[in-house]
């Protein structure tokens, strides 16, 4: 909005560099420098309009909160920070959500991926039906979809696999509540790929796999990438299907979500914001690494 | 010659593509494959460039039976009609690519990449991406990028079919000024009978997934092989059975040996042309072309009777196949 005000008090934009996206010689210095705010300002009243309601919500909705939870975690100073961390159950929370949110999104990079591919390049019986169910896990309330997971991995498992209030457990939880997110983001991204480039690629004299490396997976990243920042976000937050299948064993079954309910419930908000915040620095961390990767892959080609 | 067909069919469920079709593309000639939407030709093309399987028959691509081989083996450069761009990497590396995959030494390929932008004018784009370039820029880049591999044959399928009448006569005559210093057996498909026949040194003519007639742009305009050809190369009309060209008939105001009498039905003025539509008893109106000056000196007025006669030397076939009607 500042950058709106500026633009109407200063002279019209006559550097007709600006809209020269590989111009940058030396001599261009000066200009550049006076407008560090960003790309010449393109709002129209209406559009001003539109942005303005539009910073107000996230403001209200998701600014706020956030700043109020990093206040309240200030409250006890930076030493509260440290003994909070210090806690060694506190400290196990945030690895192993951590830790498990990394593989699950690991694992649905490579699955979703390959789920995405199947759906869109092949056709077999039934898969009307998959496109259909691969959202269930998505669209399940988690507390059910805990519910689901401990019928199969529970005491009673009709399979003989006991997982449930064990690691894995939490892992099995996370998997199954983020499946939808990388085959969601890839599906379109893969359908609108034409195959002419592929063909183009095949006469060129490119294997199979190379295609894939070389023409196919650079188109794919970006899908990927957005996919795999929902995935991590969903995971390191995830608690209704973990209370009931984890078992939230400190130390070892038991995550940052439920580590922050406890803090809550004991009256230590101090502390629950202070584990509150450095989640909120990882997820911040994550989604912004995944979108370096993502401009890194697009713009090196 | 170069590539040899024979017995080439092609079914898509009932439909059938190609029709025990057999034809030699000779070496280092520019070659139009030419007929209506849906008649084959660019079926063919796919085939002969392994990204269609044939149903039957084989293709010999320089002597070597191709008919099994992957694209990849086949060394053939294609150009597809909607350009099929490597959108994320830039037009050098594009036009590197094949190369790239062929481990050739870097300076080299950098020293070819160069020499093939410089040949369809694209050097000073060479750090571009694809979507900044116009469509026309993008097709020469497509070219550029097949030609880079050294292919034994160019295979376009329509490629300017995507492109706009200006820019598409412009790239046309380029390719045709390119193959004259290239000199790679190309072929490309098109249903444009005018850039087949401003272009090509051959042009095989494909209806309904058989070849109606192979020949120079002359032996096919002068002495086509049937009703089809003929209409597809230009506008015809039919005159007691005989398929000839509307300006290859001789218009009388009165009685003559051996004409035709019809009634004007319309007369219409395009620039120094003028159409005579003349209505002839039992049989569909015939088309005649007239220059303005010949048509005034003789007061062509709808319902005046005339009498029609081949002019002499006019070309005609019998009218069998009553296709005509398809492709006027």
């Amino acid at each position: 909005m500042t950058s709106a005000l500026v633009e109407r008090g200063s002279p019209p934009p006559v550097d007709p560099g600006a809209d020269v996206p590989t111009g940058g010689g030396g001599g261009r210095r000066r200009p550049r420098r006076s407008r560090r705010s960003g790309p010449r300002s393109t709002l129209t009243r209406g559009a001003g309009l539109g942005l303005g309601v539009a910073v107000l919500w996230f403001s209200i909705l998701v600014l706020l909160p956030l700043a109020a939870v990093v206040a309240v975690a200030a409250e006890g100073g930076v030493s509260g920070y440290v003994s909070v961390l210090q806690n060694d159950q506190t400290w196990a929370a945030v690895t192993l959500t951590v830790t498990q949110a990394a593989v699950v999104t690991v694992v649905n990079v490579l699955v979703g991926t390959v789920i995405a591919w199947v759906l869109v390049r092949d056709s077999f019986w039934g898969k009307r039906l998959l496109d259909v169910i691969i959202d269930v896990p998505f669209a399940l309330p988690t507390i059910v979809a805990g519910l689901v997971l401990l019928s199969l991995y529970g005491p009673n498992s009709p399979l003989g696999l006991q997982w449930a209030f064990t690691p894995s457990a939490v892992t099995l939880a996370l998997a199954f509540v983020t499946l939808p997110f990388v085959v969601r983001t890839v599906q379109p991204v893969l359908e609108e790929l034409e195959t002419d480039v592929e063909e183009a690629a095949a006469s060129l004299g490119a294997k199979r796999s190379t295609i894939f490396r070389r023409i196919i997976l650079p188109s794919l990243v970006p899908a990927i990438a957005a996919g795999a920042a929902l995935s991590f976000a969903r995971a390191i937050s995830e608690y209704g299907s973990l209370v009931l299948l984890s078992g939230n064993r400190p130390f070892e079954t038991e995550v940052v979500s439920v580590r922050v309910l406890t803090f809550i419930e004991n009256g230590n908000n101090t502390s629950a914001a202070a584990v509150a915040s450095v989640m909120l620095f990882v997820a911040l961390v994550v989604i912004v690494l995944l979108d370096v990767l993502q401009r890194r892959v697009a713009r090196r080609g | 010659m170069s590539i040899e067909v024979s017995g080439l069919t092609k079914r898509f469920g009932d439909f059938v593509a190609l029709d025990d079709v057999n034809v030699s593309l000779p070496t280092g000639q520019l070659t139009a494959l030419l007929g209506p939407s849906g008649g084959g030709k660019s079926t063919l093309l796919r085939i002969i460039a392994g990204l269609d399987t044939a149903d039957a028959g084989t293709v010999t691509i320089e002597g070597t039976d191709a008919t099994r081989l992957p694209p990849q083996k086949r060394n053939v450069g294609f150009v597809f009609q909607h350009y099929a761009v490597f959108k994320h990497m830039t037009v050098a590396k594009n036009v590197a690519f094949g190369l790239e995959i062929r481990k050739r030494p870097k300076a080299e390929t950098a020293r070819r990449v160069e020499e093939l932008l410089e040949l369809v004018h694209l050097s000073q784009f060479s750090h571009r991406l694809p979507a900044q370039l116009s469509g026309g820029q993008r097709q020469r880049m497509a070219l550029a990028r097949a030609l880079a591999v050294e292919p034994t044959v160019l295979l376009l399928d329509e490629p300017f079919g995507a492109l706009d009448a200006k820019v598409r006569k412009e790239l046309r005559d380029w390719l045709r000024r390119l193959h004259d210093e290239v000199h790679v057996t190309t072929v490309f498909v098109t249903h444009d009978q005018e850039e087949a026949l401003e272009v090509a040194d051959e042009i095989v003519v494909i209806n309904e997934g058989r070849v109606e007639q192979v020949g120079t742009p002359d032996q096919l305009y002068d002495e086509p092989a049937n009703d089809f050809v003929m209409g597809f190369l230009g506008e015809v009309t039919t005159l007691e059975g005989q398929v000839l060209r509307p300006h290859d008939i001789e218009v009388a105001t009165h009685p003559v040996p051996g004409g035709v009498q019809g009634r004007v039905e319309r007369v219409l003025r395009i620039g120094f042309e003028v159409r005579v539509v003349v209505a002839v008893a039992d049989r569909p109106d015939v088309t005649v072309v007239l220059t303005r000056t010949h048509s005034r000196s003789m007061h062509l007025e709808a319902g005046a009777a005339v009498w029609l006669t081949p002019a002499e030397g006019a070309i005609s076939v019998a009218s069998g196949r009553q296709r005509e009607a398809a492709s006027a």
